[in-house]
């Protein structure tokens, strides 16, 4: 199970990669490998406001719809729109082409693990 | 795991192959193998390929005696004395409200001994419901489901995977036929059907057999494939599933199930209560449709007709070949044809269109429906 160290995790299985204000977040190698192929991702607009811990984006596999949380509070200021025409990323590259969204975080943020702490809760 | 689910004989086959394990009408079954759904799905699909699914669970009813046919033609909808040896037909159990009790296949081995294959989630009900009625008729009703493992081979290359294990010329069994035959050695009911759409072969075989004959054709080269494929290969032919397009609550003049029942043929239970929702006209219309814009219309969610609700959502999916969202919907009979179509997700309404099933190209017989 991958886990990169230079993220934070929800406790929802969203990843979170903070550089400044700007938060890079998709879903994790355990919730993408849980969910089987995607084959469906719902973007946020451009612009919404979202709420840390409330539903902001919907991953849909073959058999399950699954709301994806925001990490963090604040306006979304880009989305993967490759997701649109290949969601399967998700599934294949979750760290990296398979991101979901970018936030311009206003402070607010659910609680985040370290790589570690998010290891151990798998364990759980 | 719920203790209590029942497994099929293959059940530790699929641990050990990695499956993702899930309960499904009382029994413990793999809805997917570690490679997922999407590839089992194009292995069944694909050409050159074939996949293997074990569905055990589903229920085996041998009728057999002086009174088969007459007791047959009063409990199912389907004209039974159309059959003749070795022929399967597609047919169905009706309360004498004219509601589904179950769909079933029917195989006559001869005229007076017949197999039925029911869905596992009705298998107990369905066979007090034989049992019951059959007691004003010389026949016997025997519940073999336990003792019986049901494999379906399905696919481009299901015959020649499977031509090397019987000792029957598959060729000969045609569309909606069966041959009872040799299997690796064990006589077994082998037939030219499935739910898939594609060409294919449904196994019936004792549980000591599954094992051998499970190994040996994915040895040959067949893609194991669990409940989630398998709903999305049925939903793409536009098949009606139990306790989605069809149950208690619908007649088959809703279902779109007429062409199984045999108004002609004398009495059958159920019959009067469907002349008279033929007469007075469907309660609502069971419609194909596809989204026009992104999406995944999935099970209850709301179908609306010119911005109003009309009905709701029975099976869909997302189809790899059609490459949009697909699915099957009831709807007020007044919108079957007419009426801006869209399916509520998420609080959106996706623009939809009416469509036919199949939703994509079938590899049967087209000229012979399921």
């Amino acid at each position: 199970m991958s886990i990169p160290s230079d993220l934070l995790y929800t406790k929802e299985h969203e990843w979170v990669r903070e550089e400044g204000d700007v938060a890079t977040c998709g879903i994790s190698e355990h919730a993408q490998e849980a969910l089987g192929d995607i084959v469906f991702v719902e973007l946020p607009e451009v612009g919404a406001a979202v709420e840390a811990g409330k539903p902001f984006a919907v991953v849909e596999s073959v058999k399950a719809v699954s709301d994806v949380y925001a990490p963090v509070s604040g306006e979304v200021i880009e989305t993967n729109s490759q997701l649109e025409s290949s969601p399967e990323l998700v599934n294949t590259d979750c760290y990296g082409e398979g991101w979901i969204a970018k936030i311009r975080g206003s402070g607010g943020r659910t609680e985040l693990l370290d790589a570690a702490a998010y290891a151990t809760f798998l364990e759980e | 795991m719920t203790p209590s689910l029942k497994q099929t004989t293959l059940y530790q086959r699929h641990v050990a192959a990695g499956a993702k394990i899930v309960p499904f009408a009382g029994y413990a079954m793999p809805v997917q193998y570690p490679t997922g759904a999407l590839k089992e799905y194009h292995a069944t699909r694909g050409d050159g390929h074939a996949g293997l699914f074990d569905i055990a669970h589903m229920g085996q009813v041998r009728v057999r005696g002086a009174d088969a046919l007459p007791f047959l033609q009063r409990v199912t909808t389907n004209d039974v004395g159309k059959l003749v040896d070795g022929q399967v037909q597609y047919s169905a159990l009706l309360n004498e409200s004219g509601g589904f009790i179950d769909d079933i296949t029917t195989y006559r081995i001869a005229a007076d001994h017949y197999y039925l294959c029911v869905n596992a989630a009705n298998r107990d009900r369905d066979v007090a419901h034989l049992q019951a009625e059959a007691a004003d008729f010389a026949v016997e009703v025997r519940d073999e489901s336990d003792a019986t493992t049901l494999l379906a081979l399905q696919g481009d290359a299901a015959q020649a995977l499977l031509q090397p294990l019987v000792e029957t010329r598959l060729t000969t069994i045609g569309y909606y036929r069966f041959a009872e035959c040799g299997l690796m050695g064990e006589s077994a009911i082998i037939s030219r059907t499935g739910y898939t759409g594609e060409d294919g072969f449904e196994l019936y075989l004792p549980n000591s057999h599954a094992e051998q004959v499970w190994d040996a054709l994915l040895k040959g080269g067949a893609t194991p494939v669990g409940l989630a494929a398998r709903d999305m290969l049925r939903t793409e032919m536009g098949y009606a599933l139990y306790g989605h397009e069809i149950s208690e609550q619908v007649t088959p003049v809703e279902a779109k199930l007429m062409w199984i029942t045999c108004m002609e043929k004398g009495d059958f239970i159920g019959r009067e209560a469907v002349a008279a929702r033929k007469s007075e006209g469907r309660r609502q219309a069971l419609i194909a449709l596809k989204l026009t814009g992104r999406g995944i219309p999935r099970e209850h969610y709301p179908v609306l007709v010119d911005g109003q609700r009309s009905g709701s959502v029975t099976s869909g999916l997302y189809s790899p070949l059609a490459e949009r969202g697909v699915a099957l919907a009831y709807v007020r009979p007044e919108h079957a044809n007419a009426g801006a179509l869209a399916v509520e997700i998420r609080g959106k309404a996706i623009p939809a269109l009416r469509t036919t099933t199949p939703f994509v190209r079938s590899r049967v017989n087209p000229a012979q429906k399921r």
